[in-house]
């Protein structure tokens, strides 16, 4: 019987790589021995991702993707379908830990430098997921039909109006009707389940491959590859399996806990990952009381209404995601990692951690005065920090980093 | 003397700290709360184990709500089946269409033309709890007043200019805005006391007041049953609430398992090479 199993095993691998591969990148993959737990993320934005994908599998067969269906599907799986409620939190709390995940891993990256060379495509493959997480996470909130839903998905559609000479076709043929519409539900609908998915896989698979060709990097900004054993092999490395695996094992384990404790006991979490105006069918005659976006979105939304101008807002916004694709060359420091970078660094970063922060809360809470003025500061340190960058990471002073890890 | 770099650091740390203080000053700026003139909404806490709160709660909402409010996504069986109701009593005492089979959803017992009746059309409510919330619909449901203005001769607090007459008030009885004489706070919290050691007095309004011997029911056993009718539509919300909580402690309780065994099988790898 095994020496079956075994014949058949060296047929399958003459024709199909599968030792080496398991060997290329798993079982003899070094990484860095000594990381933190910043590094743990991307792991699990690949779990979300797969959590994702399964459990969106699952609500498409219930879901009805039409005008007069759509909503009351939604209530269909939440009551009539065995555990539809389980699967459904799931992608509901799944889509907003992926965000949250996503936005550690990328803080990650600007604090130890990830994007330095020869990481630049590793980076801008990141950045480019970024990008189709949003437009996946956009097109997938409109899909229940809710009031926000309905008025998020206007507000969004109508920014493509600002743009000039050709806004209002556009806006026309990305809506696919006058209003929003069962037209509008159906093509997003394709969209988020078959296209951006598609799209986000494929980055994915290419981000990783980059990666394993440039290898990953530790928080101390040292290149491994300059020790190496008689066998090649980086002196301050582990294979990938077991070890970072069984690491990994450790973050899903406390995850998933984080992840059952929003999803069993406070899946609405406080309102900002489902909000409660979602609760209510869409109506376009009945605007609710104040449109707010979901948290993950809510930094971008009050760059947009901090600018008086809708097409101005809009190249605000854009430029705010936009400017992390050229973060590798924008960077002029000798180090790579916030360790051994100088005091201006120091002051950079933190200052955009918090000026991020509190343009989210920001995007979440009705306009005052006071609150127009602060988005207007915040919005000015977050381009600070990227605009200013070449100039305080050039002449700073840094710290010698160390031969080994 | 301060360094140049010094200087500078001060001013960024200083800029830092005035984002901070800004942000959570502005985190609890007062914003017009939920239950308007009523000021804050009252505090509900469902308890989706006390299956005869829920029973008493179906029973006040079939027969003073479901004329008017259907609840759509809601079907008859699944109501008696959650609240242990024997199908038979069920249909009984509180299906009054005996047409209606277990698996038909609750879709309402009002013609098409009722908008005309009151304005405007009565909303479905199986999701009232979840874009209202439950302290919302308690305080409301107790916030009504005698208002002559109005076209059903009430008003209400929560939700000024409601379109709902006051359905309940044969059991609540008439309750009224009142000016009460109160005392009046000293600085240090307690009541301020004039020089003769008398409490001082001040006339404050908009204190809700039961008319005496107008209601069926007490106070107390009318916030009872407002409890009992938050508590069925925080169910009906959504049916699975109280399993949901339930599951929820063996999910986590498990994760904790396999956290716990993961780390200890890391820890035993990891000896290999961090000697």
């Amino acid at each position: 019987m095994t020496e079956i199993a075994g014949k058949l095993f060296t047929w399958i691998n003459t024709r199909l790589p599968i030792v080496n591969t398991f060997e290329r990148h798993l079982s003899k993959h070094p990484v860095p021995s000594k990381v933190n737990f910043w590094y743990l993320f991307g792991a699990l934005a690949a779990v979300t991702l797969i959590i994702q994908v399964v459990t969106g599998i699952w609500l498409i067969m219930p879901y009805s993707n039409t005008e007069e269906q759509a909503f009351s599907s939604i209530e269909y799986i939440m009551r009539d379908v065995d555990y539809g409620w389980v699967i459904r939190y799931m992608h509901t709390t799944g889509a907003s830990l992926f965000f949250a995940v996503v936005y550690l891993h990328m803080f990650r990256g600007l604090l130890y430098g990830s994007y330095q060379k020869p990481k630049e495509l590793v980076w801008i493959f990141g950045c480019t997921i970024y990008l189709a997480m949003m437009a996946e996470g956009f097109l997938g909130y409109v899909l229940p039909y809710g009031q926000m839903s309905y008025w998020g998905a206007q507000v969004i559609i109508s920014l493509f109006g600002a743009i000039p000479y050709i806004g209002e076709s556009l806006e026309l043929w990305v809506r696919g009707d006058y209003y929003i519409s069962g037209i509008t539900v159906s093509r997003f609908f394709a969209l988020h389940v078959v296209a951006l998915p598609l799209v986000l896989i494929a980055l994915v698979f290419l981000h990783l491959v980059a990666l394993h060709e440039v290898g990953a990097g530790n928080p101390e900004g040292v290149d491994i590859e300059e020790h190496l054993d008689e066998d090649g092999v980086p002196l301050d490395s582990v294979p990938f399996f077991p070890y970072k695996v069984l690491n990994a094992l450790v973050a899903i384990g406390v995850f998933m806990t984080v992840f059952s404790i929003i999803m069993f006991f406070f899946p609405e979490g406080g309102g900002y990952f489902i909000e409660m105006a979602n609760f209510q069918e869409a109506n376009p005659l009945v605007t609710p009381d104040h449109i707010a976006p979901v948290w993950y979105y809510a930094p971008f939304y009050t760059m947009l209404r901090a600018i008086p101008d809708p097409l101005g807002g809009l190249i605000v916004m854009a430029s705010a995601v936009a400017i992390f694709f050229i973060v590798p060359w924008l960077d002029r420091s000798k180090v790579a990692s916030i360790r051994y970078k100088g005091i201006y660094s120091k002051i950079a970063i933190t200052m955009f951690g918090v000026s991020f922060l509190t343009l989210g809360y920001l995007g979440t809470v009705g306009v005052t005065e006071v609150r127009k003025t602060m988005s207007v500061i915040c919005t000015i340190i977050y381009f600070a920090y990227f605009l200013l960058m070449p100039i305080y990471t050039k002449y700073e002073i840094t710290k010698e980093v160390p031969e080994r890890l | 003397m301060i360094s140049m770099a010094n200087r500078f650091q001060i001013i960024l740390k200083g800029v830092v700290l005035f984002i901070l203080l800004f942000y959570f000053n502005e985190m609890y700026a007062a914003e017009g709360g939920p239950c308007k003139d009523y000021g804050e909404c009252d505090k509900f806490q469902y308890s989706l184990n006390d299956i005869e709160s829920l029973q008493r709660g179906a029973s006040t909402y079939i027969n003073y709500c479901y004329g008017c409010h259907s609840l759509k996504f809601s079907r008859w069986g699944r109501v008696a089946k959650d609240l242990q109701i024997p199908e038979d009593i069920f249909f009984e005492n509180l299906v009054f269409d005996k047409s209606i089979k277990p698996g038909d959803l609750m879709v309402g017992a009002m013609p098409e033309d009722s908008a005309d009746w009151f304005g405007v059309e009565p909303p479905d409510l199986t999701l009232v709890s979840r874009y209202k919330g439950d302290d919302w619909i308690y305080s409301y449901l107790r916030a009504y007043y005698e208002d002559s203005s109005k076209q059903y001769g009430v008003n209400n607090l929560v939700y000024p200019g409601t379109a709902m007459p006051n359905v309940l008030m044969s059991l609540q009885g008439n309750q009224r805005l009142v000016c009460k004489d109160v005392p009046v706070l000293a600085r240090n919290g307690g009541e301020k006391r004039d020089d003769f050691g008398n409490t001082v007095f001040k006339e404050k309004c908009g204190f809700l007041e039961v008319q005496d011997g107008t209601g069926i029911l007490t106070n107390e056993e009318f916030d009872t049953l407002i409890y009992d009718l938050t508590n069925f539509l925080v169910y009906v919300g959504e049916p699975s609430k109280a399993t949901r909580e339930r599951i929820g402690w063996y999910v986590v309780f498990y994760f904790l398992i396999f956290t716990a065994l993961s780390s200890l099988l890391y820890r035993e790898y990891h000896k290999d090479y961090n000697k």
